[in-house]
């Protein structure tokens, strides 16, 4: 395609973005080197380095990069399991087929701030959780006051609330699979497995790839859930970077700091990422 | 004609219309009558109760015209902060008595210590205002905890209904009786809540004698006998406790799941709405023995402070000056009855003296402490939080935990002294 | 499709989806549940007080004249720079990707300030534009679109270009039919992150006339410390309700256009 057509192409989009999140972001690192708090937006002074210094000393800032490896870590396996396992299902010509699609897109539907109050009373002494516990004969949990507990609560909210749209994401990609391919297996003897091996996963490393890209990236920023659920606590036992940077921002008026802290985090998922897409884009030229 | 993009094209037009039409929204009105005086006042309340006092007001004041804007609690603050950075800020605006004095030291305020030494005979509570000797907010409502107590269960578990526990001994041996009977926790303990733990714990601390800084404020004192033993006797009474969030306990509380709790009045409306048959009293927070210590309770408000950018003083400090009366004061606390107004003499108000429960609160405000006016508060507030959270569960002794309170506190300190 | 393995597999499916399917939706019956506890004012009586409550109504064209407005736009612009990044040979597109990648590695927290400087400066505050304009060029969307567009063979392009087609006729006759899925996706994905907007709303009005519907129902929820559920269940299921009722309606549609791009 023409450079010059490429560029007409782009923009309406370089316009807005250049504007909207280029100037923004620019304007976010320079904070990260200077001493700023909106209270008083004319005085800035300049410390280089020092807020990165600083948050690499702060034990906080640790504890919460450790709390979001540690949900990384637990959520995004197995919300991509769950989500290609659901979809393989969904696939098959069930009568009820489209009730389960329907059904299980419907939470990634609203809104985190509503999942993250229902899943609240769940977690309440008197809420669904200790009913179910009380059910199979399991005393109740204090679940979001309990130090252990609460990080792996709010997990498991997490995978409920975005199954659903990772598994759309696969059935999209299972879609553009050719039937072809599955007969010419079949034909051959091979079982549902062997399919599922040689066919479905690599055809589906794309997809696959761009899913966990994309859930990683959120999943390390994430911040509503625990915001609305437990603040942080107990104990910092669920606080995230983002919410350690916003705390730092809007409670502390450390702008500059929590600036820092928001690149530090930028650098690490960018290396994550980096090495994702490299990954993404040698499987495309096996592929192609 | 095929292949020509009208779709698209449609769709652009479409939204160039939007964008364009997007001029069109509520610029923060700019509709006054000639003359008029426009003041923006930024607020957390519901319209419902504040709309008829700014009517009333500008019933009074036919030269200005008031603009306002509720704010949420769980997001106030940062859209404060937003706004003054971009020089968009309002010209009056409510402030909690723990925001104040990092607002203070900023210079971001108007000093109002003029207007503040007029008032002083009418209105109490200055302390968190004050910063380096000088005022910079205008108290507008104060609210503190008191003790609630279940009356029924109290009859159930055979406790003494005619009055509640008013020592830490009573306190632990009421919550024990209660906590005997299944599906009852005898007393409601909050925790894994910033901004609230402390002002749970802080009254048993402060009733029995115990600091949070010297009076100078510029070193901790937190690190007392005093003040581990109130420790100590809070993780005793964990024992007997449904360990919650606030909101958590309240609901139980109310469905008579708990038997006793420290809140705030605004369950006093809550209850009259959501359980009119709860049985259930308020009482000052138990003091450490008979003799011995206060009933001392958490005291904060809310502030009204001036931006010093404003353009429009006069009539803010106008509008600031008629909120914070006595009748204006009282209509907003008798709707939300969450607060009691700053302003003096209002136990004599026909109302409080109507509704005992209510006046209580009043009596509690006496002996209540505000926590130290410092702009680094809020951290504070939070190492005093993890170390009582600490010693709650279990992970070090309440000796140690206050040491090493007083040692973050004195570490915050010393970096402001650099 | 179907083998003989997947259809004996009929029952053991059923026996993995059906509990799943309660687990996915027993929250959201609670919520309902919690919701039409009104009380002595009958089962809608929460309901009732939030509509009463506020600008309920407007807030509702709020939120879905935004929502429609930045989807139409995200559309048509990040589908136009997706292809050019896919497609087009000029110096910087690896830098511009990067740059698009970047914005999506940073917390939308650290930029919010920065951002209302910006549309503070423009007069923007508390107008539609503030709501719609920073929201046309998303990152994510642009990226999805170069990805799909990768995965259209290049060939199909470059024979219709020989035919005499402009890139632009290309674009629209060609390469966007293929990416169907992905233009469903992206469209779910935008209107469902508009519709559900809450910090930035939040921060760029004034007025409760420009309120979209998470923050006009954070407003009327919030008792400042108590926690009235039915209340904030029937607020939460009103905001939820529209978006719910769009997707079951339209949902023939969105899996019929993913599937579309299937057959090629």
């Amino acid at each position: 395609m023409k450079a010059r057509s490429a560029f007409a192409f782009l923009t309406p989009f370089l316009a807005v973005f250049t504007l909207f999140s280029l100037l923004p972001l620019a304007l976010s690192i320079l904070l990260s080197f200077l001493d700023w708090s909106p209270l008083n937006p004319e005085q800035a002074g300049w410390v280089g380095f020092g807020h990165y210094a600083r948050a690499l000393h702060e034990p906080r800032f640790w504890g919460a990069l450790r709390n979001t490896f540690f949900f990384v870590a637990g959520t995004i396996p197995l919300t991509t399991t769950l989500a290609l396992g659901l979809a393989l299902l969904v696939r098959l010509p069930l009568k009820l087929r489209t009730l389960f699609r329907a059904g299980f897109f419907v939470p990634s539907v609203v809104s985190m701030v509503v999942i993250s109050l229902i899943w609240k009373h769940l977690y309440a002494p008197f809420g669904g959780m200790n009913a179910l516990l009380g059910w199979l004969g399991i005393p109740p949990q204090r679940w979001l006051l309990d130090p252990e507990l609460a990080l792996p609560a709010v997990m498991a909210m997490d995978v409920w609330a975005s199954v659903g749209y990772y598994m759309v994401l696969y059935l999209a990609g299972l879609e553009t699979i050719p039937a072809e391919l599955y007969e010419a297996a079949s034909l051959d003897g091979a079982g549902f497995w062997a399919r599922l091996r040689h066919i479905t996963w690599p055809a589906l490393k794309p997809m696959t790839l761009f899913i966990l890209v994309v859930n990683t990236m959120r999943s390390f920023q994430i911040f509503v859930e625990v915001f609305v659920m437990t603040g942080g606590g107990p104990m910092h036992a669920t606080e995230t970077v983002v919410l350690y940077l916003y705390d730092a921002a809007f409670h502390q008026f450390r702008m500059g700091y929590a600036s820092a802290v928001a690149y530090l985090l930028f650098a690490i998922l960018a290396v994550f990422s980096l090495l994702e897409l490299k990954w993404l884009r040698s499987e495309q030229r096996t592929l192609a | 004609m095929r292949g020509t993009p009208f779709g698209p094209i449609l769709a652009l037009l479409a939204l160039a219309g939007l964008v364009a039409g997007a001029g069109c929204g509520r610029k923060g009105g700019n509709d006054q009558a000639s003359g008029q005086q426009e003041v923006t006042f930024w607020h957390f309340w519901r319209q419902e109760w504040i709309t008829p006092l700014i009517t009333e007001f500008e019933r009074r004041n036919p030269d200005i015209h008031v603009v306002d804007e509720q704010l949420t609690w769980q997001a106030g603050q940062e859209k404060i902060q937003a706004a003054i950075a971009a020089g968009q800020a309002p010209d009056l605006c409510e402030l909690g008595s723990t925001w104040l004095p990092r607002f203070a030291a900023s210079g971001a305020l108007m000093d109002v210590t003029p207007i503040a030494d007029s008032l002083r005979g009418e209105i109490g509570h200055w302390e968190p205002a004050m910063q380096g000797g000088r005022v910079y907010g205008l108290p507008w409502v104060v609210g503190t905890r008191a003790l609630f107590w279940n009356r029924a269960l109290f009859r159930a578990a055979g406790l003494d209904t005619t009055r509640a526990p008013a020592t830490w001994e009573e306190l632990l041996q009421a919550a024990t009786r209660l906590s005997a009977r299944p599906g009852v926790k005898g007393f409601g303990l909050n925790a894994g809540e910033r901004y609230v733990l402390f002002k749970k714990f802080m009254p048993f601390a402060w009733g029995n004698g115990g600091e949070i800084l010297t009076p100078d404020g510029q070193r901790a004192a937190f690190d007392s006998p005093a003040n581990a033993a109130a420790l100590a006797f809070y993780v005793q009474l964990a024992k007997q406790s449904l360990i919650e969030k606030q909101d958590v306990i309240d609901r139980a509380f109310m469905d008579s799941q708990v038997g006793m709790m420290i809140s705030g009045a605004w369950n006093l409306r809550v209850f009259a709405e959501q359980a009119p048959g709860l049985e259930f009293d308020v009482a000052l927070i138990p003091r450490p023995a008979p003799k011995r210590g206060r009933h001392a309770s958490f005291a904060g408000g809310e502030y009204l402070v001036v931006f010093a950018r404003s353009q429009a003083v006069d009539a803010a400090t106008r509008l600031a000056r008629y909120l914070i009366g006595r009748d204006a004061a009282v209509a907003l606390c008798r709707a939300a009855r969450s607060v009691q107004p700053a302003a003096m003499g209002a136990e004599d108000d026909p109302y409080y003296r109507s509704q005992p429960k209510d006046r209580l609160f009043v009596e509690q405000l006496a002996t209540a402490v505000a926590p130290p006016p410092h702009p680094r508060w809020g951290e504070m507030e939070e190492a005093l939080d993890h170390e009582i959270e600490g010693a709650l569960y279990g992970r070090k002794t309440p000796a140690a935990a206050v040491r090493d309170a007083g040692s973050a506190i004195d570490a915050l300190l010393a970096e402001d002294r650099r | 499709m179907t083998s003989r393995a997947e259809r004996r597999s009929g029952p053991l499916a059923y026996l993995i989806l059906l509990p799943a399917l309660v687990t996915m939706l027993y929250p959201l019956w609670l919520m309902f549940r919690l919701s039409v506890s009104g009380g002595e004012g009958g089962p809608l009586a929460h309901y009732a007080a939030v509509w009463r409550e506020g600008l309920f109504g407007r807030y509702l064209v709020n939120s879905a004249v935004v929502a429609l407005a930045v989807v139409l736009g995200n559309v048509l612009f990040a589908a136009l720079a997706g292809h050019a990044l896919a497609r087009g040979r000029f110096r910087g597109r690896g830098l511009l990707l990067g740059a698009v990648l970047t914005t999506l590695m940073v917390p939308r927290q650290m930029l919010m300030i920065p951002l209302y400087l910006t549309v503070a400066k423009l007069g923007w505050v508390d107008t539609y534009a503030a709501l719609i304009v920073p929201f046309l060029a998303d990152g994510f969307n642009v990226f999805l679109m170069r990805q799909a567009f990768l995965g259209v063979p290049v060939e199909l392009e470059d024979q219709a270009r020989v035919d005499g087609a402009a890139d632009l006729r290309i674009f629209y006759t060609v390469s966007l039919p293929l990416v169907k899925p992905a233009l469903a996706v992206m469209t779910i994905n935008t209107f469902l992150s508009s519709w559900n907007s809450f910090l930035y709303p939040l921060v760029l009005t004034t007025s409760d006339e420009m309120r979209t519907l998470p923050v006009g129902l954070a407003l009327i929820s919030q008792g400042e410390h108590s926690v009235d559920w039915g209340h904030l269940m029937a607020g939460s299921a009103l905001a939820a309700l529209p978006v719910i009722g769009v997707f079951l309606v339209f949902q023939r549609q969105i899996v019929r256009g993913i599937m579309a791009g299937a057959g090629r």
